[in-house]
């Protein structure tokens, strides 16, 4: 099996590996289940994954960074810079040595700097695209925490506590304009025991090239045919006008929290990281494919997560948007790393391999994933979620591609 | 030469019979080496020759039917996957028909190619498999109507299709075009001929001095076993000249008005179909912001037609030949194709997807499928004639190497017991 990572260090067209890392690549390869219909119920072989771990590591996979200072530039989704400036500061505190400066500057600044070699790591909430793999082959997405998007509303005369339930086709129709109130029969007959206001549909959505625009989209589509005929999915989407409803588009995440909060009656797709910052806005239970409606919690996202994790190939790009899962959340995603397989330094090569492994194993503890920010997340706001041991085999396998 | 020889073996003043003995083994010699030469000459020739009509040529359409496969199966899968969740019949049965085409591509050339190959080979047949399960997986979940996992799977397979397995069927491909560039040049290279040809004229030579000392030293006008000799020699030469010279202009022909533009031809359908696949991947995958438009800026460059392009220089091969109209139509339809390419990246730059996957999808006459269709059909029928020129020609030239390497060693015979003979007989009148 010829996976993108081994690609990656033998060059295009190149025979299957007969490399340490190759077999390595092999080894978690083979180790996922090939049926789909059937990985939605199996568990992942973890012994076999782990075999390929230990492999990974007595192949010279360094579990510190060298001696020397070193700087690994981060930058990318705003959704997971928190988590990524944590990360930051507590590898500092362990490794004096490296320094690693993180910025916000969305997922596709992130991976054009990676691609460019400007930045060592880019932090993208999506995937890479097709494009950007045959503009530049060496990429890698590596996954390193599992996040989801809430969709938030601003309705200050609901009582705190109140979870609207809404599903893609209203989603659909309001982001259309086509729903233009939020007492309108269709919201109603999802929330009969809600007294819903007259207020007038605010629908905010991002005016950048955005990982979030990628997932909400994705969920639309997903849904509604409507919406996946008129308007598909995208980093960018050909928003539908809504008359007398100019300047709906937002930059960035902060951005999208803050138009909520001032604009009364608007409804916004978030990262989750904002819960904090988005206290007071409404947070909407979304329906999932059996039907139910979820908000996004501990339980729900990893339960979302769970049947796609046996199936993530070896380069790990999967969508897990509205998966089988009954009680899962339906807007869900692997946060990626993307890297260049090819380092202009040894040096920097170990030291990002070091770094990665370490975000990937002890990074997932969580004092880093549920206390990003100004401290501890409250029991009601859902941190970021671990990745599952064979997904974390996965990653080390590409990690252990960087040269 | 034979003076020397003469003068070595018989110190002067060197009595008749022995001089005689010396001319006769060293004529029956020297002819007998010629022909050993001037056969293995001649074979060497024509198993390049046939090399080139029976292994060469068959493997490189194979190559390219191979890449033709791959890339088929890409955009037939693909495409039927933005068409919808109920894929028709008829286009499962095409990339079925697909793969298994590439299959046994594949396996033919695995069994014939030599070592260069076999590392792009070995990607390919490892690749193969990776490719069709996240095809199924992808149709596996679009069926079941999970269309963002699907898309997902389906652009993993599509990233296998253009990242590995495409780079190295078009690496099998120039390589199995350079091998039968090389077994066309071996057929017609020049070395060992005119070893053959200086030899021949040596032996000329040495015959005539002995025909010419015999006649003095027995006043008889001539050795009618020498002479058959020296006649045998020049038909045996003429035979070898004109025989090689008619290779020489077939095979020449063919690869510069057959070989030579339908490998021109078929890396404008390389590209083509490359800058076809990359149009439906940008609809899958589009979890980022690079389309594809500067690829096809590129291609666009490469195919032409324009000063330099793949298909002005297939064309200005062509002209006078059948595939001629063929080129010509196909850069037509490049241009039309151009026209509608340029239109869906407008679509995609303002994020209109809707509209750009009903231009990349549909079949109505004016979107990006049909004139692709047109481009490519135009292009196989061009190659397909420029394939009959060459083939036609390389068997033409094959076929004038037919007989030789036993003529000339029957030739060599001949002149040595001419030789033989001519000599022994002059030889009994000193006993």
């Amino acid at each position: 099996m010829v996976t993108r990572a081994s690609r990656v260090s033998r060059g295009l067209g190149a025979p299957p590996g007969t490399t340490t890392r190759g077999r390595l690549l092999l080894a978690a390869a083979a180790a996922v289940p090939l049926a789909l219909a059937a990985g939605c119920a199996s568990s992942p072989p973890a012994r076999a994954l782990s075999a390929a771990v230990t492999a990974a590591r007595g192949g010279g996979f360094p579990l510190t960074p060298g001696p020397g200072r070193q700087t690994l530039s981060e930058t990318g989704s705003t959704l997971l810079y928190p988590l990524f400036r944590t990360w930051a500061v507590a590898y500092h505190a362990d490794h004096s040595q490296v320094t690693i400066p993180t910025g916000a500057t969305g997922s596709g600044a992130g991976i054009a700097g990676a691609s460019a070699g400007t930045v060592d790591i880019g932090a993208s909430d999506a995937y890479l695209s097709s494009g950007s793999l045959v503009q530049n082959p060496r990429l890698l997405n590596i996954p390193l925490a599992i996040s989801a998007q809430q969709v938030y509303y601003n309705l200050p005369s609901l009582s705190a506590g109140t979870h609207l339930k809404l599903d893609a086709q209203v989603l659909a129709e309001m982001y259309q304009g086509r729903i233009t109130r939020w007492n309108d029969p269709a919201i109603a007959n999802l929330n009969p025991q809600v007294r819903l206001p007259g207020t007038s549909v605010v629908p905010l959505h991002r005016s950048d090239s955005s990982g979030d625009t990628f997932l909400f989209t994705s969920y639309l589509s997903a849904k509604d045919t409507g919406w996946s005929n008129a308007y598909g999915y995208g980093t960018s989407v050909h928003w539908p006008s809504i008359a007398g409803r100019p300047g709906l588009g937002r930059k960035g995440n902060p951005a999208m929290v803050a138009g909520c909060h001032q604009r009364p009656g608007c409804i916004a797709y978030v990262g989750l990281s904002y819960a904090q910052q988005a206290r007071g806005l409404g947070e909407a239970q979304l329906q999932n494919r059996a039907g139910n409606y979820e908000l996004p919690s501990d339980a729900s996202i990893p339960a979302a997560v769970a049947p796609f994790v046996s199936s993530t190939p070896p380069n790990e790009t999967i969508s897990m948007i509205d998966g089988p899962a009954a009680q899962g959340y339906p807007i869900v995603n692997y946060e990626y790393a993307v890297v260049s397989a090819k380092q202009p330094t040894a040096a920097r090569a170990r030291d990002l391999r070091a770094f990665l492994h370490w975000v990937i194993t002890s990074g997932q503890s969580s004092r880093y994933l549920d206390d990003f920010g100004s401290g501890p997340l409250p029991p009601s706001i859902p941190g970021f979620q671990p990745l599952s041991a064979s997904v974390v085999a996965l990653s080390d396998a590409q990690i252990a591609e960087i040269h | 030469m034979a003076t020397t020889v003469m003068t070595r073996k018989a110190p002067a003043p060197a009595s008749a019979p022995a001089r005689l003995r010396t001319l006769l083994i060293v004529l029956v010699t020297g002819c007998l080496a010629w022909g050993v030469v001037a056969g293995w000459t001649v074979s060497q020739h024509a198993a390049a020759a046939s090399d080139v009509v029976g292994t060469s040529e068959p493997l490189s359409l194979d190559a390219r039917q191979m890449y033709r496969s791959l890339s088929d199966a890409d955009i037939t899968a693909t495409t039927a996957f933005l068409s919808g969740v109920a894929e028709p019949l008829a286009t499962r049965q095409r990339y079925a028909a697909d793969i298994s085409g590439a299959a046994a591509d594949l396996a033919a050339l695995k069994a014939a190619s030599a070592q260069p190959q076999a590392a792009s080979l070995s990607a390919i047949a490892a690749g193969l498999p990776v490719y069709t399960d996240y095809v199924a997986r992808a149709q596996t979940w679009n069926q079941a109507e999970y269309q963002s996992p699907g898309a997902s799977f389906m652009q993993d397979a599509s990233e296998e299709m253009h990242l590995v397995l495409l780079p190295a069927a078009r690496s099998v491909y120039a390589q199995e075009g350079a091998r039968l560039t090389a077994s066309s040049a071996q057929a017609t290279g020049l070395p060992w001929i005119i070893v053959v040809l200086v030899l021949a004229m040596a032996i000329g030579f040495l015959l005539l001095r002995t025909q010419r000392w015999v006649s003095r030293r027995t006043h008889r006008l001539v050795n009618y076993g020498l002479l058959g000799a020296t006649v045998a020699l020049v038909i045996g030469a003429v035979w070898l000249v004109a025989a090689y010279g008619v290779a020489r202009a077939d095979l020449s022909r063919g690869v510069g008005h057959g070989s030579a533009p339908a490998e021109t031809l078929a890396q404008a359908d390389i590209s083509a179909a490359q800058a076809r696949g990359d149009e439906v991947l940008n609809l899958i995958s589009r979890s980022g912001d690079t389309s594809f438009e500067q690829d096809f800026a590129k291609v666009r460059h490469e195919l032409g037609p324009g000063s330099g392009s793949l298909l002005s220089t297939a064309a200005a091969s062509s002209s006078g030949e059948p595939g001629a109209r063929w080129v010509a139509a196909a850069g037509r339809d490049a241009r039309t194709w151009y026209g509608v390419n340029q239109h869906l990246y407008s679509l995609d730059l303002a994020a209109n997807y809707a509209k750009e996957t009903q231009l990349v999808v549909q079949s109505a006459p004016g979107s990006s499928a049909p004139e692709f269709s047109s481009l490519e059909r135009d292009l196989g029928r061009a190659i397909t004639a420029d394939q009959a020129i060459f083939s036609d020609s390389a068997t033409a030239g094959r076929d004038a190497f037919g007989g030789l390497d036993g003529g000339v060693i029957v030739v060599a015979l001949l002149m040595a017991a001419g030789c033989a003979w001519g000599l022994s007989r002059r030889l009994a009148e000193y006993r």
